[in-house]
């Protein structure tokens, strides 16, 4: 019994001793640990929390998505544990292998492991809540001045003690599954094992040529038919049906990835060693197999990276495309700050009245009333606008049928909507109309075989009818959707034979200025004043409204962004870290044979970007095809295709990249710190310009 | 003969306070020769070696290796004086895992830039001469203890060196695999005109060279020279020596 107690104290001294001999090795293990924990509390803690979910949640979509996403989240903390756990095993291996050889038995260093793992997991568990309960506070912080929900900090605890015990209790099954995975393994593995473990990599290389070349066309191919969506209604993506399609490259691109990783790269590699003039160099001699070697033992690790970069990079740009795009829409949607339709028995002075109440002292605020007159058209080839059958903005929803045909204003009042709203370069843009000209206002960009600017039309309208040709298409519509399709701008004297002694089809009143931007005191009094017509639009209010609405989605998707990147970067750290370890002999003879520093530190450098690269520049490839997809497969076109609309794909990018860099900067730190520990003076520039410098001092 | 290597009164302290690895070790080497060094764990012939090929620097004392002052050097400078002028074979081995053999022969040569044609040749030259021509493509995880000390060697020599350094290369070694190398070490001596300072436990390895420094205790403390002798009679003298400096300690 006594002796018993002893080996326990002893299991737990050593696990002790050991952790604390390689402090800076395993305190980036314990610090991603904490930070895991620390996203996984904050957001047990957001979705446990009914003051906010009862504000931003209303029909219990917040809800159905906090649980979808707390099962990844769990799996993705599950992986991350059970990865970094399984990778330090593997490094010590050899000193376990040593226990075992004086004579430990394999459940005393299973002992060990879970003690470890335990002190760890506790550690970890502590730091994760603190620094977890602080976030969340951040986090409610920004989405209640962001959203304007009112919560008073005093409201919110500081731990939520049903989100601790949550944690605990997931913390706890973790430890449980790496106990279980620990002991698998050390029962699994001889001692003859456990003491050789590390040099059973060295096993001769094969490359395959097939899979090789599948890998590399089934990613093409993966492409082109991502490419091919370009094609519009010829493409297989709408003969084949969106779903099959989207199915098929998917399963080209994932395979062609794992292939492409496991087998292309590196017979790549080994190929390109037979150009004898760039391979013999003092470089590439030394990068290209120690490459060829490590993209083979980690092949599994790189495209597990690869594929969540992927997925991320996706994920993350689709959102901000499903954001993004839609407020840049609203320019279209709802042109003016606020725009509705004047009915029967309304006053303007009323409207003045209330945006002088609302906005008072607003010297900029224009109210600009519009006379639509509908006239109609037997020509052939009438565009899609005209008989474009229902408001597409239906505010509440329903549809509100209208009359075919072409609603036409004058030149002179399209010209003044455009400068109000703020659109100087467009209205400098369309010059005069004269005669029988006139600017068809598009809903979508033109995708016709035969364009239609150019075309002739005949309309008819009460005072007789006049043949008129089309100058040219625009976007830059200036009253919303909601209010008129099918616009035409024509000239001013078309115009007056047009409306000469009839009364307007359609009148819309047109309100803008600084003042009545975000003024949601003046919307709210409007659309009281209108009954909540459905004609009702508002710029900011959209805009305001779409951010509320994708705010969510946005806060939940974000806690698994930020939990791949630090999972992401912390296996890029370790990998490298002790590759680095494991080379540290091999640098010492380069060093020997005459190898300047500042060369080995190029080499080391050169060899982490590889392995940095690989990730990265592959999912964004994946992420750039699969944006586009969505893109063109599944978003609304109403803003023309220009390359504008990919800014938010390319921030994402950015961001990302920013990430993968400060990543690969400290990786490279602290791998030039493993091999020359001593080495203070020298210290190992990540981008490498003084190098020669460094050195000589 | 020319005097290459001039070593004046070296002394290297680890750590203050501890007693000198080497003390006050003078000694002149000419081109061609063939330097065995012999001597007790401990007594400092690593330290000596290390010391001697820049990379370690003494505490007192200077090195000139062609009148080269190795304490004038920067760390650059070093490097590329060891690129140019030193070969290093070691008991461990020390190849590069990840390279094959071909590779890890040829990676001095890429270093001084030579074109692969011809590095191609002397690498297929050399190792044929070394015994391990049919080995060219395999990696150093799948060679023999004797086969892998053979690379190490053809590496070594493979850019001519001035001054080939071996600590204890035959160490790990059976005994028909430590002849062949020592036969390649004879005959690059002969043939290359590389000097080599070679550190050995053996008396037979250290038969092979022409003169022989005893260390003890971080001092040089008999030296022995073989002159004219058999390689067999320098194999016994050796071991006299050996077994009076032994008595000596009981
Ligand atoms: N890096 C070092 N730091 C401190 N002491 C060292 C170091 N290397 C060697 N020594 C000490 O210097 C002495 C000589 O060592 P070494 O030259 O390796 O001996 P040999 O090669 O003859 O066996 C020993 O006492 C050893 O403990
Ligand atoms: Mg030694």
């Amino acid at each position: 019994m006594k002796r018993e107690m002893n080996y326990e104290m002893n299991a737990f001294y050593i696990a002790y001793r050991n952790l604390k001999k390689n402090v800076s090795f395993y305190l980036l293990y314990f610090v991603s640990a904490a930070f895991v924990i620390a996203v996984f509390f904050s957001f047990t803690s957001f979705s446990k929390s009914r003051i906010i979910l009862d504000k931003i949640s209303s029909d219990g979509r917040v809800e159905t998505m906090c649980s979808t996403i707390s099962v990844f989240l769990m799996a993705f903390v599950i992986f991350y544990m059970a990865y970094s756990n399984r990778f330090f095993l593997r490094r010590r291996t050899k000193e376990l292998g040593i226990y075992a050889l004086l004579g430990y038995r394999k459940a005393d260093i299973l002992k060990l492991l879970i003690s470890e793992n335990i002190y760890i997991c506790c550690l970890a568990f502590l730091f994760g809540i603190l620094m977890g309960a602080l976030a969340y506070r951040g986090i409610v912080c920004l989405i209640n001045g962001l959203l304007r929900l009112g919560i008073r900090q005093s409201e919110l605890s500081f731990l939520d003690p049903s989100a601790v015990a949550q944690t605990a209790v997931f913390v706890a099954a973790v430890l449980v599954i790496l106990v279980i995975s620990n002991g698998r393994f050390l029962w699994r593995s001889s001692l003859m094992d456990l003491v050789r473990f590390e040099k059973s990599a060295e096993k001769k290389m094969k490359f395959h040529k097939l899979p090789a070349a599948a890998g590399f066309l089934m990613i093409l191919s993966g492409y082109g038919l991502s490419l091919d969506i370009l094609r519009g209604s010829r493409s297989v993506w709408i003969r084949a049906g969106f779903y099959q399609t989207g199915l098929l490259t998917l399963f080209l691109v994932t395979a062609g990835t794992v292939l492409f990783i496991a087998f292309f790269l590196p017979y790549v590699m080994e190929r390109s060693k037979r150009h004898k003039k760039s391979f013999y160099t003092d470089m590439k001699i030394v990068t290209t197999p120690g490459f060829i070697y490590r993209i083979r033992s980690n092949s599994r690790t790189l495209i597990m990276l690869t594929l969540l970069s992927a997925a991320v990079l996706t994920v993350s740009s689709v959102m901000a495309l499903t954001l993004y795009y839609p407020i840049a829409a609203v320019s279209r949607v709802a042109p003016s700050e606020i725009e509705f339709r004047i009915g029967d028995g309304m006053r303007e002075e009323d409207i003045i009245d209330l945006a002088e109440r609302y906005a008072p002292d607003a010297a900029d605020t224009e109210i600009t009333i519009t006379d639509l007159y509908r006239v109609t058209s037997d020509s052939d080839h009438l565009p899609v606008e005209y008989s474009l059958g229902s408001s597409m903005n239906g505010a509440q929803g329903e549809e509100i049928l209208r009359e075919a045909g072409f609603e036409c204003i004058s030149y002179s009042q399209y010209r003044r909507l455009l400068e109000e709203q703020g659109k100087n370069k467009a209205a400098d843009r369309y010059a005069p109309l004269s005669g029988n000209e006139c600017i068809l206002l598009k809903y979508q960009p033109d995708e016709q075989e035969e364009p239609e600017a150019g075309r002739q039309y005949v309309l008819d309208f009460a005072n007789g009818s006049a043949e008129v040709t089309v100058k040219e298409l625009s976007l830059d519509n200036v009253i919303s959707f909601a209010n008129s399709v099918g616009t035409l701008v024509v000239s001013d004297e078309l115009y007056s034979a047009i409306s000469r002694g009839q009364t307007p089809d359609v009148r819309v009143a047109s309100l803008n200025g600084s003042a009545l931007k975000d003024n949601e005191a003046l919307y709210q009094a409007l659309s009281d004043y209108l009954d909540g017509s459905p004609y009702l639009q508002g710029h900011s209010h959209r805009i305001n409204e779409l951010i509320y609405m994708n705010s969510s989605t946005f806060l939940l998707i974000g806690f698994l962004v930020i939990l791949f990147f630090i999972a992401a970067g912390s296996i890029l750290y370790f990998n490298n870290r002790s590759a680095a370890e494991d080379s540290k002999a091999d640098y010492e003879i380069l060093e020997k044979i005459g190898y300047r520093r500042s060369k080995i530190r190029k080499i080391i450098r050169r060899q982490i970007r590889a392995f940095f690269a690989i990730p990265f520049l592959l999912g964004l490839a994946d992420c750039i095809f699969a944006s586009m997809v969505y893109k063109a497969g599944l978003m609304q076109n109403l803003l023309g295709s220009s390359w504008s609309q990919y800014v938010p794909v390319g921030i994402a990018v950015l961001l990302t990249a920013l990430i993968y860099f400060v990543y690969y900067i400290l990786t490279v730190k602290s791998c030039c710190a493993t091999v020359w520990p001593l080495d203070r003076t020298m210290n190992c520039s990540a981008i490498g310009q003084n190098d020669e410098l460094s050195t000589r001092i | 003969m020319r005097t290459i290597l001039k070593v004046n009164e070296v002394t290297k302290i680890y750590t203050k306070g501890q007693k000198p690895s080497l003390h006050k070790v003078s000694f002149e080497a000419e081109a061609g020769e063939f330097i065995g060094i012999m001597g007790a764990s401990g007594s400092g012939k690593t330290t000596l070696l290390n010391v001697l090929s820049t990379i370690d620097r003494p505490t007192e004392g200077n090195v000139l290796i062609d009148d080269v002052n190795l304490e004038k050097l920067s760390d650059s400078e070093a490097a590329d004086f060891r690129r140019d002028h030193l070969g290093f074979i070691f008991q461990e081995y020390f190849l590069l895992d990840s390279l094959t053999v071909r590779e890890n022969i040829s990676v001095p040569l890429t270093l001084q830039k030579i074109p692969p044609k011809k590095i191609e040749y002397m690498v297929r030259s050399l190792a044929e001469r070394f015994g391990i021509a049919s080995q060219l493509d395999k990696y150093p995880g799948e060679l023999s203890g004797g086969q892998r000390q053979r690379v190490s060697a053809a590496r070594a020599v493979i850019k001519k060196p001035g001054i080939l350094f071996a600590d204890e290369p035959t160490g790990a070694l059976d005994s028909a695999s430590a002849t062949e190398l020592l036969k390649a070490l004879y005959e690059a001596n002969r043939d290359l005109r590389t000097m080599i300072l070679m550190v050995t436990h053996d008396p037979y390895a250290a038969s092979y060279a022409n003169r022989i420094l005893i260390f003890r205790d971080g001092r040089i403390v008999e030296e022995l020279r073989r002159n004219r002798d058999e390689r067999q009679k320098f194999y016994e003298r050796i071991i006299e020596k050996v077994a009076e400096m032994d008595t000596g300690r009981n």
